[in-house]
């Protein structure tokens, strides 16, 4: 065989490589630099708070994610190096997209302005140039936010976040019943106004350690923090995956915070702890 | 040679008693009977709280823990034990079969779990946050002598149905760890009237079909049961709604 036989074998290869990479072009594309826990819990506009949420968790030892801008579809990547020093940042990246698993093979990144980013390839949830819930929208999204606090079986141990805009709505999460997923989205779904709805809410394994630190967790704070937690609830949602804990919720001040993040750093089997508790300042 | 040797003849005592024991010994009863003239079976660790529902139609009696930090909404999975079977305190044990026994609590256990499962994930290890579901179906008698079915092994063939006319089913929610009965139910409603059990795989026969559906309704009210249950009502429904607020603003 030649030379140029050579360089046709090669030229065949490159081609049924591509192929076999599938159908999505190494094109780069505007994505957000996020951590999995913010990706999940602050769906929709990407806003000052999310950046800090993002870049806070990310160095507390969440995972890198991208989050492409186009649809909001949350990526794994192949190697947590390429987010480095980036999450938080807009991004321009190449690199083989595999949607059916929500990954991404990075072959380039780089961060870029928001500037930079024609708005006409940003999801208008996403951007906080275009996202803004007024007049219907914001009565939507109150009924929204209402049929969701009112799940039946939303337990402690649940959070649902969303996000709305023209008719579409954004469901993500985290519960540990299948039940929630269904009856959210029919929730949403049953809300005049509510055209579309994208459920990307994610039903958390029971095995016998995170059981067992969920009911650790919330024994300690209930012994300490007993006014945010009454009969059918409580004010503090304990989200516990693999034994990481994530706080959510809210608290009056600094100090209940602090308190919940020391007394969930104490459950046992309870390796990372993230707190995202909001303080509201206002007494009960 | 026994008087010889010691353990010649401890092998051999050893032996005799493995089959006084296990050898001669009748197969474990697998139902038990209603003591006579007793309201109820018996199954239940406490029929002390139990009140008339008016939720439901038929004689329901439930109970809820009302307290707050034992009730249901304190639980997210469930382990779901095998049915129990009570036959009348007047049957015939001997015309038990216990192939159709088996098909019926099989079955019934099945449609419990396929009831419960979204609210409450079915998990096989008891620990914290975990119940135990236990049931029974309570007032089985015989039935009516059965043609075994074609391709069905003599040793699994239904010869006679059981009689599920005045069954009632009696079911408890436990905490996996402590044994606290949380909720429990007797459902008296009369919903296996004119149907029989025997093999409730693909039944044929009316009567078979109808006994698959009691246990579907019977398994469909213990779900409305703890859904009736999970609700959120008055000042904690007000709460509830004040603290959920989403993460993203607006």
């Amino acid at each position: 065989m030649g030379r140029t036989g050579v360089t046709w074998l090669a030229l065949l290869g490159a081609a049924a490589g591509v192929l076999v990479r599938g159908d999505t072009p190494l094109e780069p594309f505007p994505a957000y630099a996020d951590s999995d826990i913010c990706a999940r819990l602050m769906v929709g506009p990407i806003t000052d708070a999310r950046t800090q949420c993002s870049r806070s968790t990310y160095k507390d030892g969440a995972e890198g994610v991208l989050v492409r801008l186009r649809d909001n579809l949350v990526l794994s990547v192949n190697k947590q190096k390429f987010l480095q020093e980036r999450v938080g940042d807009f991004v321009s990246v190449t690199g083989e997209v595999k949607e059916k698993n929500g990954r991404i093979k990075v072959d380039s990144i780089k961060s870029i302005d928001l500037g930079s980013i024609p708005s006409g390839s940003v999801n208008k949830m996403l951007d906080v140039r275009q996202y803004k819930v007024t007049g219907e929208d914001a009565k939507i999204f109150e009924k929204i936010r209402h049929e969701l606090a009112m799940l039946p079986y939303f337990s402690d141990y649940d959070y649902i976040s969303f996000a709305f805009l023209g008719g579409e709505v954004i469901l993500s999460g985290w519960t540990v019943r299948d039940i929630n997923r269904g009856d959210a989205e029919h929730a949403a779904k049953s809300v005049k106004g509510v055209e579309h709805v994208t459920n990307n809410i994610d039903v958390l394994p029971l095995g016998s350690m995170d059981m067992t630190i969920r009911a650790n967790t919330r024994l300690k704070l209930q012994r300490f923090l007993s006014r945010y937690f009454w009969g059918s609830g409580s004010d503090i949602k304990i989200i516990v995956k693999n034994g990481k804990t994530i706080l959510l919720g809210q608290v009056t001040t600094k100090e209940d915070s602090d308190v919940a993040f020391i007394q969930a750093n104490s459950v046992p089997g309870a390796f990372k702890v993230f707190n995202l508790l909001r303080v509201t300042g206002k007494g009960k | 040679m026994f008087k010889t040797n010691p353990y010649l003849r401890l092998a051999a005592v050893s032996l005799c008693a493995f089959l006084l024991t296990f050898g001669c010994s009748r197969p474990p009863q697998t139902f038990k009977q209603i003591p006579a003239g007793k309201e109820f079976s018996g199954f239940l660790s406490s029929y002390a709280n139990l009140k008339l529902s008016p939720r439901f139609e038929g004689q329901v009696l439930t109970f809820a823990q009302p307290d707050a930090e034992k009730n249901l909404r304190r639980y997210v999975a469930i382990i779901v034990d095998p049915v129990e079977t009570y036959i009348t305190s007047d049957a015939d044990q001997a015309k038990i079969d216990e192939n159709a026994r088996v098909s019926a609590v099989e079955y019934f256990r099945a449609a419990l779990v396929q009831g419960v499962s979204d609210a409450f994930p079915v998990v096989y290890e008891k620990g914290p946050l975990v119940l135990r579901l236990r049931a029974a179906l309570v007032g089985v008698d015989a039935g009516s002598e059965v043609t075994p079915e074609e391709g069905v092994a003599p040793e699994a063939a239904v010869k006679r149905a059981l009689n599920i006319n005045k069954v009632a089913v009696e079911m408890e929610l436990i905490d996996s760890q402590t044994n606290e009965q949380i909720a429990a139910m007797v459902d008296r409603a009369n919903l296996g009237a004119g149907a029989e059990a025997a093999s409730l795989r693909t039944p044929r026969e009316e009567k078979f079909r109808k006994a698959r559906e009691a246990f579907d309704e019977w398994a469909s009210r213990v779900r409305q049961f703890l859904d009736s249950e999970s609700e959120i009502a008055g000042a904690d429904a007000d709460r509830v709604d004040k603290s959920y607020l989403p993460y993203n603003g607006r």
